[in-house]
């Protein structure tokens, strides 16, 4: 059956490889660019906060950090515009990562329900730096070198680049789950100061994990802020994405490591493409909300944990029996 | 600095200080009882400003008669919200889950306000809006003031609700233990419900202070929601005092920022206070010093 | 494990199938050729804020947008080819802007495509429109930052912003000493539409011997106005400055004024006062008396075809021409440009009508005499005050314009 799941796998990277080949269609591709972006960001974030149950609502701080960096240095270094950007997006994930040490050192410190508003407070405090200070440029933003590849051309780069990123984030949060590392996240969630009682050492842990999410985030930003050639504080800081790649995890599965990555896609290519088809603003967000209001009652462990249920339920109605026997077996042993 | 500016700071904290209270005292409420983060607060205060708008402008209604028909209104939309959706959500992530609930709610919400309002900004107008009194060289303003004061008398009285009644009672067993509520006679749902929509009718008088002092459109509600769940953790969520604490202190901080140094930075002075105090006191200014569980 | 299997399963399957919707109806895009089929219609894309942030302005636009169309395809269509709008929302979102000129062009296979609302929207934009040698004619994207970005595709069809206070400046500076104001506060919001406005205008000011008494910068993101508001009253400056983008930024200030007891002898903003009826319903008729807003057109304008366009947008929405907001006239000149240029260029071809517009040429909009520079910027326009008496929108300066009519000053009490 390992046989079988690596298929699978091969299959949906297969799928994802030659997509952009298959649908030439640029604005396909833009989507699916962001789509993309997303499901890297649900599942770094999901790496943190889904196996340590500690949700983070302040993760747009790395995404804009990663952007920032693309965009300061592409500036003022010059850089020609093209190609050798790309090598920016690590290093926006090193500055996201940076910037994450001190503020999950801070932010760790109190338990979950705090945990949240101050990574929403910290948000803020970063985006009104973004907009205050002189060296970001203030609310005019900052113009990266304009790419002038060919409209036919231009999104495939962009679309591999993030594909890779999309893989070293699932990589990573499959390597996170099955170490010791990825248990003494899980056993926060369940119950931390157990954990705590059985030696894990929360405070490293926790601190890890924060700063490890933060990297992928950092290099989706960058990556964002080179596709789109403009950025402004209050769009590469926004709110809206700490909500949205929380929710993505959630409608997906939070803690799973699929569903983050099926919510995302689901959740951000859904909603672009319902924005662009239906015209009218405001019955967009009435059929969104309303789809989404669907989904969530009727799936409320997320998507992905929902199907599962569904085909593990015989298997553990016969696991069950088996339980039970030899459970059985077990009790006239004792006698 | 002269002392009017600082003055008027002060006095500006207090007054809209309180708008935001009130705004947050249902946030605070629903938390408080039932585990719920309503993140659909910010538009129900919309809806609520407009509401007070349709009836001042179709019907000729008086603002704060208005409250008469727009309080019991907004009671049900939040009973209708709770029954609909909110109380189906069970088991240990409900807290979490009532987070995407109440996001997708306020979508639906909004997408309706839009095509029944249009997206222009409105005001709620009344001949005592723009009106203010003097005491003591000091302007004050006729709705901040009505607003501060309402805010005294509904925080006043949702206290009474909860501490001196035998409702109260119920709602304070229920948050207890629901188990043993229950097993006590207690209805513990019809006590969510009611709780639920209490929590929303009050924001009626919120939006409508809210809707009288600032040009608003659905969208408005984004920038009030972060603003009243940083209220309700700075009091200490489900304490209704330290809500009012709270909204007053974050208007009251980002004013003597901005009369003393710049206003760019009222706003992160503001979290940045935020931060502070939650990292010494994790459960807020006035929180039950155990950690709820997650 | 086998229920992992199906699990991975359902998800190839999910992206599989998300590929294929994604495919249909969708092929290859081609920038246009620029000759259409006899009959065929002109599809023209646009992107607008239908919901979030910008979705106030952005209502405005679409109004002036198929104001504009109904009004070409009454008089027989663009080289007589029907005009098709397809507008389609980015609920105030870069993100969303981005894919949409995309779907607009490569998808919709839209003839031409015209700007959608504010600075902040047009520059990503456009920068993806380019790449596809579209033209990007746009009415609401004056920031400085626009025309930096070094695109050869921006036309704005409006005057840039930077210089919109000169005359109400000039105007302050030329009144005679016993009547000039003595003291002004200059207050903004720190937004790139709006900050690079006032030092122009404090420049000239300064110079007349008028003491600034108040400069302050508040963030854009700001809701709450009061204390800002107070501060300003307490200064007591005979002439506040405001730098907004938005009519509930104004209305704050007003009320916040009218309540300290404060009124100066002279209130402009950058913004807002000229959304026509909008912002007279926000800050109540009466209130609204003597404020002042600078622009480069307004419903009462003489231009013979902006009473047109004036006129027919009261018998489709109704009011007043006070109440037509600026917004509508923008748009409906970005339409008129791209009409001229398809005329003259007798065609659609986007390569075509981007040189023809940096020809030099000049069209005439409703908005008046429109040329661009080679960055897209539309100087040959000029800018106006204009200031609100009674329930009147109406131009006061530059003097020499035989449309301004003498200025209310100073202002008067609030409510009179």
């Amino acid at each position: 059956m390992i046989r079988s799941k690596q298929l699978w796998w091969t299959l949906a990277l297969a799928a994802f490889a030659i997509f952009p080949l298959v649908v030439t269609n640029p604005s396909d591709t833009t989507i699916a660019f962001f789509a993309l972006l997303y499901m890297a960001c649900a599942t770094s974030w999901n790496m943190f906060s889904g196996y340590s149950g500690y949700i983070a609502l302040g993760s747009g701080v790395f995404y804009g950090s990663g952007a920032y960096t693309m965009a300061l240095i592409s500036v003022h270094a010059h850089m020609a515009p093209g190609a050798a950007m790309f090598w920016l997006v690590p290093l926006g994930g090193v500055v996201a990562t940076l910037i994450a040490i001190p503020v999950g050192w801070a932010a760790l410190r109190v338990r979950r329900h705090t945990f949240v508003v101050i990574t929403i407070a910290v948000f803020f405090v970063f985006q009104n730096m973004a907009i205050n200070f002189g060296f970001t440029g203030g609310t005019a933003g900052l113009a990266l070198p304009f790419i002038t590849w060919d409209s036919s051309y231009y999104n495939i780069p962009f679309y591999y680049v993030a594909l890779a990123v999309v893989i070293f984030a699932t990589v990573l949060s499959v390597s996170v789950r099955r170490s010791r590392f990825g248990l003494q996240l899980l056993a926060i969630r369940d119950d931390e100061d157990r954990a705590l009682g059985l030696g894990v050492k929360v405070g490293a842990v926790k601190r890890t994990g924060f700063a490890m999410s933060a990297f992928t985030i950092g290099m989706c930003g960058a990556l964002y802020a080179m596709f789109v050639g403009q950025i402004y504080p209050q769009f590469v800081f926004d709110p809206m994405f700490d909500i949205s790649i929380a929710l993505m995890a959630f409608l997906g599965g939070l803690g799973t490591l699929t569903g983050p990555l099926l919510g995302a896609l689901l959740l951000e290519a859904g909603q672009q493409y319902l924005t662009v088809t239906y015209s009218n603003g405001s019955l967009y967000l009435i059929l969104f909300g309303a789809l989404f209001l669907v989904v969530i009652m009727f799936m409320p462990q997320g998507v992905v944990v929902y199907f599962r249920d569904r085909v593990t339920k015989r298997a553990d109605r016969e696991r069950a029996v088996l339980a039970e026997n030899e459970a059985a077996l077990d009790l006239e042993k004792a006698h | 600095m002269n002392a009017t500016a600082l003055i008027d700071a002060a006095k500006d904290g207090i007054l809209t200080g309180s708008v935001y209270a009130l705004m947050a005292t249902g946030l605070t409420l629903i938390f408080g009882v039932m585990d719920i983060i309503n993140v659909a607060q910010g538009i129900l205060v919309i809806l609520g400003a407009y509401l007070s708008y349709a009836l001042s402008v179709h019907l000729g209604i008086d603002l704060f008669l208005g409250l008469l028909i727009t309080i019991p209104s907004l009671f049900v939309v939040g009973v209708v919200i709770e029954r609909a959706f909110i109380g189906r959500l069970k088991g240990p992530e409900k807290t979490a889950m009532s987070i995407l609930v109440t996001y997708a709610v306020s979508l639906l919400i909004e997408g309706a306000l839009n095509i029944i309002f249009t997206v222009n900004d409105v005001q709620l107008h009344a001949s005592y809006v723009n009106k203010s009194f003097l005491i003591g060289g000091i302007h004050f303003s006729f709705i901040y003031v009505a607003g501060f004061v309402m805010a005294v008398i509904l925080l006043s009285a949702l206290y009474f609700m909860l501490y001196r009644t035998r409702f109260g009672v119920s709602v304070r067993a229920s948050l207890a233990d629901q188990t043993s509520a229950a097993l006590v006679g207690i209805d513990v749902r019809r006590v969510s419900t009611i709780c639920f929509g209490i929590g929303v009718a009050v924001t009626a008088a919120g939006g409508m202070v809210y809707g009288a002092t600032n040009a608003f459109n659905a969208s408005t509600s984004y920038d009030l929601i972060s603003r009243l769940l940083t209220i309700i953790v700075l009091g200490g969520m489900g304490s209704l005092g330290g809500a009012m604490i709270a909204g007053v202190s974050m208007v009251f901080i980002g004013d003597m920022v901005g009369v003393l140094w710049s206003p760019v930075w009222s706003t992160m002075a503001y979290f940045v206070v935020l931060i502070i105090v939650l990292l010494l006191r994790p459960q807020g200014l006035f929180g039950k010093p155990i950690a709820r569980v997650a | 494990m086998n229920i992992r299997g199906k699990f991975f399963r359902a998800l190839a399957v999910s992206a599989v199938t998300g590929a294929s919707l994604l495919t249909i109806g969708s092929s290859s895009g081609a920038a246009s050729s620029g000759t259409l089929a006899m009959g065929a219609p002109v599809k023209i894309g646009i992107s607008l804020s239908l919901s979030g942030d910008f979705s106030a302005d952005g209502l405005a636009y679409q109004q002036g947008y198929q104001l504009w169309a109904a009004d070409v395809n009454k008089h027989g269509g663009l080289m007589g080819h029907k005009v098709v709008l397809d507008i389609v929302s980015d609920a105030s979102s870069p993100t969303q802007v981005v894919t949409n000129y995309q779907k607009l062009i490569s998808t919709d296979h839209v003839n031409l495509v015209f700007g959608p609302y504010s600075s902040l929207l047009t520059l990503p934009a456009a920068k993806a429109v380019s790449r596809y040698g579209y033209a990007m004619i746009e009415g609401a994207g004056g920031a400085p930052s626009v025309f930096q970005a070094g695109l050869k595709n921006v036309f704005d069809v409006t005057l840039p912003v930077a210089n919109d206070l000169q005359p109400f400046a000039k105007w302050i500076a030329s009144l005679s000493a016993s009547k000039r104001p003595t003291t002004a506060a200059y207050v903004t919001s720190n937004d790139p539409f709006t900050q690079p406005q006032l030092p122009v205008a404090q420049k000239i000011m300064e110079k007349a011997g008028i003491k600034t008494v108040y400069n302050k910068v508040f963030a854009a993101e700001q809701t709450d106005f009061t204390p800002i508001a107070d501060a300003v009253a307490s200064a007591k400056p005979q002439v506040v400055v405001l730098g907004a983008v938005d009519v509930p930024t104004v209305s704050s200030f007003m009320q916040a004024f009218e309540q300290s007891g404060y009124n100066p002898k002279v209130f402009i903003a950058t913004a807002g006062p000229d959304q026509g009826s909008s912002f007279l319903k926000a800050v109540g008729a009466k209130n609204a008396n003597g404020i002042m807003v600078p622009n480069s057109w307004y419903g009462g304008s003489a231009n013979p075809m902006s009473k047109v366009m004036v006129a027919e947008y009261i018998a489709k929405y109704g009011g007043t021409p006070s109440g037509v907001n600026a917004d509508i006239a923008e748009a409906y000149a970005v339409g008129q440009t791209v009409a001229a240029a398809v005329n003259a260029t007798k065609g659609f071809n986007n390569a075509a009508i981007i040189k023809y517009l940096h020809s030099g040429v000049v069209v005439q909009t409703v908005q008046g005499a429109t040329s661009f520079n080679s960055l897209g910027q539309n100087l040959n326009m000029t800018a106006y005050t204009f200031q609100w008496q009674g329930k009147k929108f109406v131009q006061i300066n530059p003097a020499s314009d035989a449309n301004s009519v003498k200025a209310l000053f100073p202002k008067p009490a609030w409510g009179k």
